[in-house]
């Protein structure tokens, strides 16, 4: 099965030749570029069905910003989706009109790493205070404690 | 002019009704905790509370009408306590009667209610006024059952006058029986009337916190609950007046006992109730009441009726 | 029921007696309709992410077991697990079949704590007593087998740390005795308690397509009829070699909640009965190594609330490079808003519960170990007994001669 969506995959974006791996059972690990990201989401639901967004994952990789898109199925073969974007100007699409459930791990990203996602609805932040200081992303690589406390000291 | 002053404060008054209230609230909350497997309160739990909260600061909401804040718990006690001179308790006489005296006691009853919401409402938190309106809402589905039930048996004795009934069930030992049907309506409207589970709505702690009483605090919440406690002691002593008006022994002490029994057993009813079922909502509430509760009052009312036809003959 | 077009909105949480933890819901309201839900989550935020890379993986281990004090095993064996697929570890069967075991009493004593708390929320306080004294024979096996009520710390890299003896089974085996006894008492009650079921049918529906849009998961899911169980879907531990019944519901509501928790309780009970049946012999641990080599894994846990999820990504070192946490709540509380839509108010606490929030597990991240903020909001004991001293006098309270009075009667003795 895993191998199946493998070669589908590979078959229709050929992009992702050398970019898809599986360590091991049900799970399956890709990398693509941003502007074909709708793409490969769009073919996995309707062919494959994949339904279910189990979160998504931010990461510091230095010069760039990853959000990895875990998505699973009934049977439970688990597609991870990487996609990179450059650290200075980190901008991505909401994917709340595929998976309504998204809404909140999006406004995570926003608040942890900076993200800027495109679509995302006004609302409450998540999951920092609302006094947080501005441009302060604490799970990107090159944030410190200190510089809170410094902030916070501040203003004091 | 003393002893009316001595009966009105000390005995069989406020300060008897407190004591009883005291011990009515112990008993409850030990029932309460012994079904639920817990060890509950020991007996001088319920004073230790009110001594407590007496001696907690009292927080007045800026944005309330301090006058009518403090007033409402003072206006639900003093009805009560007035309510509970009419009633007769161990002798088939009240302390004061007249004709008409069981429609006094009934709407001084409801006075508690309308007081509290008064309180509730001007006390301006929000949990407090749906509470308030919850209270309100309730007391129209509970009263009208509460009342046909309790005329029922009035129906019967041909009186509209409590002690009057208590002499006609003392002349007619057994027809206290005809009104167990009237005596069940009561006690579980009696439950809507002291805002008990099922019927707490107005109070649910999860939904509102408190209800009405969410902002009160101190010596007036020390004074409410004791109010809400001798509310539940007026209560029970109505119905026992008015449907278990058997084992009058003319003995002082011994009626003292029975009486006790009696309003016990009507509060051990009343926790056993909120021990086994939950908590409904408002609609559900008032649907009971309405599809349910009158329908069955209204033929308690209309076998006393044709009881009565029957005797007059 | 009140036709007030007066429409306002009342703030449930951050304290609030229907939630045991602080987390903030603003209702807007007409009378006791619902018209919208608003949920602010985040009060409960600790860092945990950011400071497990700067641990290592040990002491992650025993960090994100402290992310919830319910489902602690659930979150440390599944960053366990990811953590041992990276490293390439072949975790004994003995310790699988342990973990199994642990997780599965971790399911009863959360199920059986969510019941109580369902009771208490629609006023049915008598089924909290009951629930969470029957609570307690679980939480003493727990306590037998793992040293520990809470945060069992019985998983470690490649293994579990304490194995299992006879007796405990035996013991063990009795207990899911007498658990058995009381949920069928519990299943009974459930099904014909008038009260009970007209407060929970028909309220915080969540249809079968509604669930799979909002990504629901674990018994929120089930209920919903979709059939979503990780201990199936992609077997850990020994779930592969246990065979048990997804159990579903059709009900989509609060009720059919409660039905499937209970009934999972039973399977609970079957597993516990053959894990301990079929405990395979041999060593409980593998040696680990210190540093883990590169790589990712994800890992998944059906945790008693749903899934749950762990990413992690290491770097070679002895610290992970990222960990990335989703509890189940995250998933389930984003389906809450769409459930109290035009519901009432009394419903809001029951709705909120029926998907066993656990919102210390859904806000983790920014710990601030030693809070640098203000050094004079920071007092030591000393100091803050001065200052107790000092504000009382200024108010007129003489401590010289309290002292002297206690030093007399402390003399005479």
């Amino acid at each position: 099965m895993e191998q199946n969506i493998m070669q589908n995959l590979v078959k229709e974006f050929n992009f992702l030749e050398g970019n898809i791996t599986q360590p091991r059972e049900r799970r399956i690990f890709l990398r693509v570029g941003l502007d074909k990201f709708t793409n490969v989401l769009d073919y996995l639901m309707k062919h494959f069905n994949f339904t279910h967004l189990c979160t998504i994952t931010g990461l510091d990789e230095g010069e760039n910003l990853s959000f990895i898109y875990h998505l699973t199925k009934e049977g439970g073969i688990l597609i991870n989706i990487k996609v990179s974007v450059p650290k200075e100007n980190p901008v991505i699409k909401s994917i709340i009109p595929y998976f309504a459930g998204a809404e909140i791990y999006e406004r995570e990203l926003v608040d942890l790493f900076g993200a800027k996602v495109e679509g995302l609805p006004q609302g409450n932040r998540y999951p920092l205070t609302d006094d947080w200081p501005v441009g302060q992303f604490p799970l990107r690589k090159d944030w410190k404690q200190e510089m809170l406390d410094k902030k916070a000291g501040e203003n004091a | 002019m003393f002893s009316a002053i001595f009966s009105m404060m000390i005995f069989p008054g406020f300060l008897f009704l407190a004591v009883l209230s005291f011990l009515g609230e112990f008993i409850d909350r030990k029932i309460y905790a012994r079904l639920q497997n817990r060890v509950g309160p020991p007996w001088f739990q319920p004073v230790a509370d009110f001594i407590k909260l007496l001696g907690k600061q009292e927080i007045i909401p800026s944005e309330a009408n301090p006058t009518m804040f403090k007033m409402a718990p003072l206006f639900a006690a003093a009805s009560v306590v007035t309510a509970f001179f009419y009633i007769p308790l161990w002798t088939p006489e009240a302390l004061y009667s007249f004709n008409g005296d069981i429609l006094v006691v009934l709407y001084l009853l409801t006075i508690p209610t309308l007081s509290f919401f008064i309180g509730g409402w001007y006390s301006t938190s929000l949990y407090a006024r749906i509470g308030t309106v919850r209270s309100l809402t309730q007391l129209f589905a509970y009263e009208v059952p509460l009342f046909m039930g309790i005329l029922s048996s009035a129906l019967l004795a041909n009186t509209w006058s409590l002690t009057k009934i208590a002499e006609f069930y003392v002349i007619h030992p057994w027809l206290w029986l005809m009104n167990l049907g009237g005596f069940v309506i009561s006690l579980i409207a009696l439950l809507g009337k002291l805002e008990k589970t099922p019927f707490d709505i107005p109070e649910a702690e999860t939904e509102i916190v408190a209800g009405g009483f969410t902002e009160y605090s101190g010596k007036l919440l020390a004074f409410l609950k004791l109010t809400l406690n001798i509310e539940m002691i007026v209560g029970a002593a109505l119905l026992s007046a008015v449907f278990l008006p058997f084992a009058l022994t003319y003995n002082s002490f011994l009626d003292f006992v029975i009486f006790l029994v009696k309003l016990l057993s009507i509060i051990f009813l009343i926790s056993l109730a909120r021990t086994i079922v939950a908590r409904l909502r408002i609609d559900q509430m008032i649907n009971f009441c309405w599809k349910y509760l009158v329908p069955l009052a209204m033929m308690q009312l209309l076998l006393n009726l044709a009881v009565k036809g029957v005797m007059i003959k | 029921m009140h036709n007030s077009s007066e429409e306002f909105k009342i703030p449930i949480g951050p304290q609030h007696p229907a939630l045991k933890e602080p987390e903030s819901f603003s209702v807007a309201l007409r009378g006791e309709k619902i018209l919208g839900v608003e949920i602010r989550l985040g009060y409960n935020h600790r860092g945990i992410e950011k400071a497990c890379e700067e641990r290592t993986y040990i002491q992650d281990m025993y960090l994100i077991e402290r992310v919830c004090g319910i489902c602690s095993h659930s979150h440390s064996t599944c960053f366990v697990q990811a953590v041992e697929e990276i490293a390439g570890l072949a975790v004994p069967r003995r310790a699988l079949y342990i973990r199994t075991l642990v997780a599965e009493l971790e399911r009863i004593h959360s199920h059986l704590l969510w019941l109580g708390v369902a009771g208490h929320e629609i006023g049915f306080d008598t089924l909290l007593m009951y629930t969470w004294r029957d609570r307690e024979i679980v939480m003493d096996i727990l306590a037998e087998l793992t040293g520990n009520r809470v945060n069992y710390g019985i998983n470690t890299i490649g293994g579990v740390r304490r194995d299992i003896s006879s007796i405990q089974i035996q013991e063990t085996l009795k207990a899911m005795d007498l658990l058995e006894e009381r949920t069928k008492y519990y299943i009974e009650l459930g099904l014909g308690e008038t009260t009970l079921i007209k407060r929970l049918s028909g309220v915080g529906v969540l249809s079968y397509d509604d669930a799979l849009h909002f990504d629901a998961v674990g018994p929120t899911a089930r209920a919903s009829g979709v059939k979503r169980d990780v201990r199936k879907d992609d077997p850990y531990a020994s779930y592969g070699e246990i065979s048990f019944d997804v159990i579903t519901d059709t009900g989509a509501d609060v009720y059919a909640r409660t039905i499937v928790r209970l009934k999972e309780l039973m399977e609970a009970y079957k597993i516990v009965r053959q894990c301990l049946k079929n405990l395979p012999d041999g060593p409980i641990t593998v040696r680990a190594p210190r540093k883990i080599p590169v790589g990712e894994a994800l890992s998944r846990y059906e945790a008693p609330r749903g899934e749950d999820v762990h990413y992690v990504k290491s770097n070679g070192t002895e610290r992970p490079e990222r960990v990335k946490v989703r509890a189940p709540t995250l998933a389930n509380v984003q389906a809450v808003k769409h459930m109290l839509k035009d519901r009432f108010l009394a419903d809001m606490p029951i709705v909120i519960a029926a998907i066993d929030p656990c919102f210390s597990c859904t806000d983790r991240l920014v710990s601030l170990e030693q809070d640098n903020r203000g050094q004079e909001n920071l007092m030591t004991w000393q100091a803050l007994h001065d200052y107790s001293i000092k504000w009382h006098s200024k108010r007129g309270v003489d401590f010289g001669k309290l002292n002297k009075k206690l030093q007399e009667r402390l003399s005479k003795y």
